[in-house]
């Protein structure tokens, strides 16, 4: 992602001998030589470009504003809405299970990003000269990322059950007496929490290791020569040349995160006793809008996601400056 | 984290000593201590998940747990085939997945490519709000996409299952990030040679495009395959019901029969696994170029 | 069916019922539905169903159906439970409901409200749908505001299931059609006590996902009830009803039932059937899944124990409904007639499918296992059952007993804190409905 607001491409400003040669757009002059490349793509964007935009525009953009006006509004149980300002915000901001959800989904986001400096380990040991086997452990921290969420959640609910399941039989082992993992209050948040880290590792280990691939080797080289111990190579050419790596990796981790819904449902279902304190955010939604029926206020949910994901987001493309560095 | 592990990214590189390479063959054996038990790890839930499908109830509930199921129940997945139209769902799974991908294919390289290497008017701005639609949940869209598919009449048909997910956020960007490295060169050498814009894209940029059109490939077959409410919701006959759904159908009618529910979700899994080992190389390939680069 | 009780909260009481005879008044001639089609149509419907167990019934309805009407082509639409009612609202949103389709209790209010369902008074009137052949308690359920708008298709009560197994071996006396709390409980106590070392509990039910099978027949039992007749306030803070609630948290606290945890990490009917807990409260959908257990020889089942005040049982079923925007109304109400008819439950309950709503007709579904005694949940239909409670927004007050009661059953808070807090809540709700 870190290209979205990197500096012009090296092309730009390359004055193009082609323009005569494209077929008459009926577009523009030709500014100057220095652009006139694009000013001579006259109507082909929009060829390029139209089917996305109207299938964006339609499928996506407008049921977004849709849903900013229905946060506005009460709806009958199967549409009918009444204007009501804004009465679902107020009562948003007064719902304790905001806060809760917001702090889940939180917690749970934070989890998984442990898994990035995990799969910085992983991506380093697997780039060793001499490493072999490296397809092997790949496609074995790749996997999880390929399996089916909702044939994953059957296993995994095995795994954690607390009366029956390996995990707390291994607990037991060390003397550990493991509670019922998906349906405790606190603990089926961590629960959810590893299995999101095991699902997305792998597509980190790959990432990384890619930038890792994008190191220069004469780097290392010239700290070598400098005397840098291996640590100190670690921390001034690794480091700082995988950030936009870890960068773009860390973006998408976050959307997903706040995301939470899909896993959170199969593996607790929503007669569970702990789901009340273990909601995200997106379930609070889909539990106010297709359970409890309230169209209207779980829109206003949707438009806070919306903005709480936008401004991290924003955030984060804010404080890459901070921190990536672009070789 | 040791010392030897830190080094490790060092990638290989000529004029190191030879004590030094040899301390690092060396430590490899911690790397590939390191790896094997993470590896094992993470394989562990789907070993388990085999074990199990092989196994009797009693034995999944039993205590200390019972690891190799001795005598093994390939009954449980007669059961499966016996209980579930599996190839009828497979192959709508597949129909699914491939008319998304191939539309997928089409409409994201072309944008991609608009975005990357064209200029006009609100590009930035149009760009920004196609990224966005990625920060809003997939349940919102529900039933405003399922009105517009049914205004649109589509109830029922390819292209109602196939619509919302044939334009995609995600794909756009990839590609565009993809088209945004290659060297000017190319693209001019072809425009010298008399191509337009279209016919540049087609035989120059889309070539080239082939590992990004790999990972794109993969996360739209990996995401459709495993989505399951959209064509639920879109379409009314049995006989049309993907994989995903079949197995959420299953789970859902009895939660007694543990090892016949794991036979199901291997079964279900096992074609888009199969085929993840089989193209491994490209696939991780493929979606090492989406990052960044 | 059986999904009814696992999916989470669905309850309800049958309150409105009493505003209505099954019969409907005929008041409002101009909404009396479509008449039935004649035999020569020609159309195609689609009928929506969540239960694939019921399939080749179903399939061999519409194979007879189409004897009849060769020309209405029915399209069985299935869709798991799980996302079943999620797709009918999105459907309902757009007014693309399906042509016929199962209905719950729960949620027959919330569509009848809405104008989405077809009264089936035109077709009483005809005659082509009797209401007098299904039981009273089902005709409630699916009435509203003066008209009915479902036509029975199943029904379930609950019934105590028993491991006679387990009993022999914790030298405990057999369940019986007499027991009290007072013997029930007693029984779950000292078998759970006996059995400890092989992880055996006395007694599991569901205690997450709704009542039907626990809390709503202890609350019947002890002379309390869920909510007013009327459908207008919680009777959770009655004391009755309070005494209800907390018979199973006392047989948490005992150890003679797992922990809601235990039974959320794994299901009641789990525990039973692989012969990890002696008794398990359940409705006759267990039949179709117990008969295929290992320890299926050890089991039997009773009635529910009598409470303080009486006997009782909740009676719940599925009922097909037609939509209100059916295109094809008159091919669907034909369709719906034959569902209701004698014949077609017949099928469903010699297939052993489902226990048919049409009187008579239930014997079936008895014989297709002989061996459980389950026609103590006929009994129990006949003799001691009560309307399953619901109203307007049923789902919306389910969401508060879910996430509340799982706190008295835990031991966490007094039960009569828990109770008062869910009976303000779910009065709160009830007054938006």
């Amino acid at each position: 992602m870190t290209s979205v607001d990197r500096s012009p491409r090296a092309g730009d400003g390359v004055a193009s001998p082609a323009r005569g040669s494209t077929p008459s757009p009926p577009v523009a002059q030709a500014g100057g030589p220095r652009r006139s490349r694009r000013r001579h793509d006259g109507w082909w964007p929009v060829l390029f470009v139209l089917p996305t935009m109207v299938g964006v525009v339609v499928f996506y953009l407008w049921p977004i504003v849709q849903t900013g006006y229905f946060s506005f509004t009460e709806w009958g149980a199967f549409g009918g809405q009444t204007w009501v300002g804004t009465e679902n915000y107020v009562r948003l901001a007064n719902d304790p299970d905001l806060g809760t959800a917001v702090v889940n989904t939180l917690v749970y986001t934070a989890i998984v990003l442990l898994g990035i400096p995990i799969a910085m380990v992983v991506a380093s040991l697997l780039s060793r000269p001499g490493m072999r086997f490296t397809a092997f452990y790949r496609v074995l921290f790749f996997m999880p990322y390929v399996a089916m969420p909702t044939a994953v959640a059957m296993v995994w609910r095995l795994i954690f059950n607390g009366d029956f399941g390996i995990l707390n039989w291994l607990l037991g082992l060390v003397g550990i007496d493991g509670p019922a993992w998906t349906s405790t209050p606190g603990f089926a948040l961590v629960a959810v929490s590893v299995v999101g880290l095991w699902t997305s590792l792998g597509f980190a280990v790959i990432i990384l290791s890619a930038g890792l691939r994008n190191i220069p080797p004469e780097l290392y080289e010239a700290a070598s020569l400098d005397g840098a111990t291996a640590w100190r190579q670690f921390r001034s050419v690794t480091v700082p040349l995988l950030t936009p790596s870890v960068f773009f990796v860390t973006v998408i981790t976050v959307i997903n995160g706040f995301q939470l819904f899909d896993l959170l449902y199969a593996l607790m279902g929503q007669a569970n006793p702990a789901i009340q304190q273990t909601q995200s955010l997106v379930y609070l939604f889909y539990n106010e809008a297709f359970l409890r029926n309230d169209k209207g206020f779980a829109a206003a949910i949707a438009m806070v996601i919306l903005l709480i994901v936008g401004a991290v987001t924003l955030l984060q493309f804010r404080m890459q400056r901070r921190w990536v560095t672009y070789a | 984290m040791p010392e030897a592990t830190l080094t490790a990214g060092a990638p290989p590189a000529a004029g190191r000593t030879r004590a030094r390479r040899t301390s690092r063959h060396g430590s490899n054996v911690w790397a590939h201590v390191l790896l094997a038990t993470g590896g094992l790890v993470m394989v562990f839930p789907f070993v388990w998940q085999l074990l199990t499908s092989l196994s009797t109830n009693a034995q999944v509930m039993s205590v200390p747990p019972v690891f190799w199921p001795g005598e093994l129940q390939w009954g449980n997945y007669a059961e499966v085939f016996a209980k579930l139209p599996f190839l009828q769902e497979f192959w709508v799974s597949v129909s699914i997945t491939v008319v998304r991908t191939v539309g997928q294919l089409v409409l994201c390289s072309m944008a991609g490519y608009a975005f990357a290497r064209m200029r006009f008017p609100l590009r930035g701005m149009l760009l920004a709000l196609v990224l966005s639609i990625l920060m809003v949940p997939s349940q919102v869209y529900l039933i405003p996409q399922y009105q517009i598919v049914n205004g649109l009449g589509w109830l029922n048909t390819v292209a109602g299952i196939a619509a919302p997910g044939i334009f995609s956020a995600f794909g756009t960007f990839l590609m565009m990030q993809f088209f945004r490295g290659v060297p000017d060169s190319l693209e001019e050498a072809a425009r010298l040679d008399g191509a337009n814009p279209f016919q540049v894209f087609v035989r120059v940029m889309l070539p080239l495009a082939g590992p990004s059109l790999g990972a794109l490939t993969i996360i739209t077959v990996l995401w459709s395959w495993n989505d399951l409410l959209w064509p639920l919701i879109v379409s009314t006959r049995a006989e049309s019901m993907p994989l995903a759904a079949g197995i959420a159908t299953f789970a859902g009618r009895t939660t007694t029969d543990y090892t016949v529910m794991m036979a199901a979700s291997v079964l279900a899994m096992a074609p888009i696994l199969l085929l993840f080992v089989v193209m491994q190389r490209r696939v991780i390939d493929g979606l090492a170029h989406s990052g960044l680069k | 069916m059986k999904h009814l009780l696992r999916s989470a909260s669905l309850a309800g009481v049958a309150a409105v019922a009493l505003t209505l005879s099954a019969c409907g008044g005929g008041d409002d001639a101009a909404d009396d539905g479509a008449a039935v089609a004649p035999t020569d149509a020609q159309a195609e419907i689609t009928y929506a169903i969540w239960d694939e167990n019921q399939k080749p019934a179903i399939d061999q309805n519409i194979k007879d159906f189409n004897e009849k009407y060769p020309g209405i082509k029915v399209t069985v639409d299935l869709t798991p439970y799980q996302q079943y009612f999620t797709k009918l609202q999105t459907q309902g949103e757009s007014r693309t409901l399906p042509d016929v389709f199962w209905m719950n209790g729960p949620n027959v209010q919330l569509y009848a409200a809405n104008d989405l369902l077809e009264p089936i008074t035109g077709l009483v009137e005809s005659g082509d749908v009797d209401p007098s052949k299904y039981p009273e308690a089902l005709n409630e359920l699916y009435s509203f505001d003066g008209a009915q708008y479902g036509v029975p298709k199943d029904f379930d009560t609950v019934a105590l299931w028993y491991n006679t197994a387990l009993f022999e071996q914790a030298g405990v006396d057999l369940p019986t059609d007499d027991w009290t709390w007072d013997d029930f409980t007693a029984a779950a106590s000292t078998i759970s006590d006996e059995l400890a070392d092989q992880g055996v509990y006395g007694v599991v039910t569901e205690l997450n996902g709704g009542g039907q099978s626990s809390y709503y027949d202890t609350i019947l039992q002890a002379g309390g009830h869920v909510i007013s007749d009327d459908g207008k306030s919680s009777g959770y803070d009655d004391p009755a009803s309070i005494e209800g609630l907390r018979l199973w948290a006392d047989l948490v606290a005992d150890g003679a039932s797992p922990t809601v945890q235990q039974l959320s990490d794994t299901k009641p009917n789990v525990w039973f059937n692989s012969g990890k807990a002696a008794m398990f409260w359940s409705g006759n959908w267990s039949v179709a899944e117990m008969k295929d257990s290992p320890n299926k020889d050890d089991f039997g089942t009773v009635r529910l124990p009598e409470g303080p005040e009486r006997r009782a049982t909740v009676i719940h079923g599925l009922a097909n409904v037609v939509a209100a925007d059916s295109a094809n109304k008159e091919a669907a109400n034909a369709f719906l007639a034959y569902l209701g008819s004698e014949e077609a439950q017949r099928t469903q309950a010699e297939m052993g499918v489902a226990n048919p709503a049409y009187t008579g007709t239930q014997q079936a579904f008895v014989d297709s296992v002989p061996s459980f005694g389950i026609d103590v949940f006929l009994e129990s239909a006949d003799e001691m059952s009560f309307p399953y409670p619901i109203s307007q927004h049923t789902a919306a007050w389910n969401a508060l007993e879910n996430e509340l009661l799982p706190q008295a059953f835990s031991g966490e808070r007094p039960v009569e804190d828990v109770a008062q807090e869910l009976a303000d809540a779910m009065d709160a709700e009830l007054a938006k409905e």
